[in-house]
């Protein structure tokens, strides 16, 4: 994807802060979003589009660590490169341990801070496509009926049509109908297909979840 | 010479002594009219004396009768001093009855001399020669009694009625001296003139063969009056003596009194100064008797002085002076002492007087100022813990204009090292950064105006400033510790006259507090600080908490020293914000909310303009 369809998201409640680091990244050829306040983020970020997170840890309202979890409950996984005034090393565990790209203490250099960025976008890149895959396959497992998403875990789980059916106390050729029917939701022709969608999307092996 | 005329001259002599006696008392005190009249009532007594001694001599009928016509002159200045004397010094009596008595009188004068030889006889045809007791031999007029006679006696009716009257409203009126009074002046007159009186008419009509003496009569009743006003004499002088007596006390209680005492009288002018006077001002004594009071004041303050003390004679009561603190006594050595005068009126017959007690309050000045000094430095040793708690917030303060300078300055960079360098940017990117720098140094001014260790000094503050300032400061700490603050300040509140640092150090004292409270919750961590006007005009500051509020039984105690709910911390905090506070005329206290948590108000005198 190219660098330049990735906005770099910029949070910080200190005007001088926000204008000057909007200033460095722009000066790096990044395309900024600069806001000031937590919820302005929240309201206008578009979860779809590529890109990651600038996010002061001190924050009026919403803290820093408070907005990676409604993030995190939105299913996002924008990356996070927090910054924050003091070293505060109880705040960065928690902020790596729910999956922050980087933790950056003010005042911070350049070079840390683009490179930082540019890892985190990396990151997206990456993870992003992963994601949508997911985000699809999820989509299909959505249409399938409740018969149809039983007959799917349990051909995922490597079972002949004829142990489904006693399993299911049903014949085979009622699950070969399901199985050609979901087959076709899933957009999938052979199983090997099948089962990697579902080890992809981590489906399946545990039935329920 | 025979006894009756060694007795009638010796009576004489003694009326007249008596009289003069007390004309020299009234000529002391001209108010007491009793005296003079006393000494014209004598002085008619020796006249009619001398009158009745020579007619007991005379030798012809003619002679006899000269004297008599004569000696009812006399004998009518008595009368009327008599009636005068019981008006004046019996306080009664009834007017139209002396006045009466007195017309009666002079119409019995008038008479005397145009009926008769005199009132009494119509003609004196022989002498009489009488015998006296002892022998002697007096002569006595024989003759035709003059009809008018009865107008006389109607007189001595009236006045022994008078006297009588008066001495009964005396009487009445109670009290032993009016009652001694009444009985031995009234008494004795209405006895006198009765018997007087009644021997006359009996000599005159004929029925009893004897001289008319009345000399002895009039000489009781001088003797009689003259006992009484010595007595007055007497009540005056011991009244003189308590007054000295008691003027001496004064005089001793002034000298024992722990304060420098003046009496100043109505001219300004010093008439008493006690020992401690002579010390604090460094005059001796007799230097300041008689002296203006305004030389013990400083020149500046003279002029002013002088109108204050008319404009104290006009409302004149007792007040203190200095409480202020701006009063100095002026000493002899030209140097100032601070004092504290209280003023007394004393009003005097020599006019309005003032007792000026002035005590000398250098010493306790000194213990003052070392006192605001210790607590000065107290409150800076506290200020500095207390930036020292804050030192994260402070730093954060510190770090932000310090990043933006640095992104700043390395996006500069960044621009111009593109190709071709995008120098678009410079402009407003060095205008940040100076901004920044601005900040930052603002941060550093703020910091070390608070750790700076300067005497406390008054400037007249907005109190929303204050807060602002305070919050500001405490900014980073309070998002650190997930505290949300909103304040409500008023609107146009008066400024407070204080110390920055201190009243700045209160508020972030007590924010700090109110954070503490709220550190073991998880949520509802809210404060609020709100300014307003109270009902008297002053400030009230106020932060509100949502903790668990302060036990009823600590309220009052938790301003004291080492007073602390805290695991750490010396329990001072609280206490030297109160002192603090009422070092500026306030005062400080804790009350629980409502529903939830405690209140610090914080109410601060507003500046007078």
């Amino acid at each position: 994807m190219p660098k330049s369809l990735q906005t770099v998201y910029v949070v910080d409640d200190d005007p001088d802060v926000l204008t000057a680091i909007e200033r460095l990244l722009q000066s790096a050829g990044l395309n900024v979003a600069a806001f000031s306040s937590p919820h302005q983020f929240l309201e206008s970020y578009d979860r779809n589009a590529p890109g990651c997170l600038v996010l002061d840890l001190a924050l009026p309202g919403l803290n820093g660590l408070e907005v990676q979890r409604v993030l995190e409950q939105q299913a996002s996984e924008l990356p996070i490169v927090f910054l924050t005034g003091r070293g505060d090393i109880a705040a960065s565990v928690q902020a790596m341990k729910h999956g922050a790209a980087d933790f950056l203490t003010k005042p911070i250099d350049d070079a840390a801070l683009i490179a930082a960025i540019q890892a985190a976008l990396a990151r997206d890149r990456v993870l992003r496509p992963a994601r949508l895959e997911r985000e699809r396959i999820a989509k299909c497992l959505a249409m399938l009926t409740g018969r149809e998403r039983q007959v799917f875990d349990l051909v995922v789980a490597g079972r002949l049509n004829r142990q489904i059916a006693a399993e299911l106390g049903t014949t085979e050729k009622t699950i070969k109908f399901h199985r050609g029917n979901l087959m076709r939701k899933m957009g999938v022709r052979v199983v090997a297909d099948l089962v990697k969608l579902a080890e992809r999307a981590a489906v399946g092996s545990t039935p329920g979840t | 010479m025979s006894w009756v005329q060694v007795a009638w001259v010796m009576m004489i002599a003694a009326s007249l002594m008596l009289g003069v006696v007390h004309l020299f008392v009234w000529q002391k005190q001209r108010s007491q009219y009793a005296n003079l009249l006393f000494f014209v009532l004598a002085v008619s007594a020796a006249a009619y004396g001398a009158y009745e001694l020579a007619r007991m001599q005379a030798e012809t009928p003619a002679d006899l009768a000269a004297n008599a016509r004569w000696s009812h002159v006399p004998l009518a200045v008595f009368v009327i001093s008599v009636v005068g004397f019981v008006r004046l010094y019996f306080d009664a009596g009834r007017l139209w009855l002396a006045y009466t008595v007195i017309g009666v009188r002079l119409a019995a004068l008038a008479l005397n001399f145009l009926t008769g030889v005199n009132v009494n006889f119509r003609e004196i045809t022989a002498l009489d020669h009488l015998q006296f007791w002892g022998g002697a031999v007096v002569a006595g007029p024989v003759g035709i009694p003059n009809p008018w006679a009865i107008v006389p006696q109607l007189g001595n009716l009236l006045l022994v009625v008078f006297i009588v009257d008066a001495s009964i409203s005396l009487w009445r009126r109670g009290g032993a001296v009016a009652r001694r009074r009444a009985a031995l002046v009234g008494g004795s007159l209405a006895l006198c003139i009765v018997t007087a009186a009644s021997v006359a008419a009996l000599v005159v009509t004929g029925v009893v063969h004897a001289p008319t003496v009345l000399m002895p009569g009039f000489f009781i009743v001088v003797l009689a009056m003259g006992y009484e006003l010595v007595w007055d004499l007497t009540a005056a002088a011991q009244l003189a003596a308590q007054l000295r007596a008691s003027e001496e006390r004064f005089r001793a209680v002034v000298e024992a009194a722990p304060s420098a005492i003046l009496l100043v009288d109505d001219r300004g002018m010093i008439a008493l100064a006690n020992a401690q006077a002579e010390t604090l001002f460094g005059y001796p004594r007799e230097e300041l008797i008689a002296k203006p009071v305004e030389t013990l004041i400083p020149e500046h303050l003279r002029a002013r002085h002088a109108e204050q003390r008319s404009a104290y004679a006009r409302d004149a009561r007792a007040r203190a002076m200095g409480a202020g603190g701006e009063l100095f006594a002026r000493r002899k050595d030209g140097g100032r002492t601070p004092v504290e005068v209280a003023l007394s009126p004393m009003p005097t017959e020599r006019g309005m007087f003032v007792l000026a007690s002035v005590v000398d309050i250098t010493e306790r000045r000194r213990v003052e100022r070392m006192t605001t000094r210790q607590r000065d430095e107290l409150a800076h040793l506290s200020r500095v813990a207390m930036l020292g708690e804050l030192s994260g917030s402070l730093a954060h303060e510190l770090n932000q204009p310090l990043t933006a300078i640095l992104s700043n300055a390395q996006a500069a960079q960044r621009f111009l090292a593109q190709s071709p360098p995008r120098v678009d940017k410079l402009a407003e990117i060095l205008t940040d950064i100076v901004k920044c720098d601005h900040r930052a140094g603002a941060v550093i001014q703020r910091l070390r105006s608070l750790l700076r260790k300067e005497d406390a000094q008054r400037h007249p503050l907005d109190p929303n400033e204050v807060v602002e300032d305070s919050l500001r400061l405490m900014r980073s700490d309070l998002l650190y510790r997930h505290v949300t603050v909103s304040t409500d300040l008023a609107e146009a509140l008066p400024a407070v006259s204080g110390d920055r640092n201190q009243l700045q150090q209160v508020l972030l004292n007590l924010v700090i507090n109110a954070c503490d409270a709220m550190d073991g919750q998880e949520a509802d961590r809210r404060l609020l600080v709100r300014t307003s006007a109270t009902v008297h005009g002053n400030v009230e500051v106020c932060v509100a908490d949502r903790g668990a509020g302060i036990p009823e039984a600590n309220l009052e105690h938790m301003f004291e020293p080492f007073v602390t709910t805290k695991a750490t911390g010396m329990g001072l905090g609280l206490a030297i914000c109160k002192s603090i506070v009422e070092a500026h005329g306030g005062r400080l206290w804790a009350t629980n909310n409502a529903d939830c948590g405690a209140t610090l108000h914080c109410e601060l005198p507003a500046k007078r303009s």
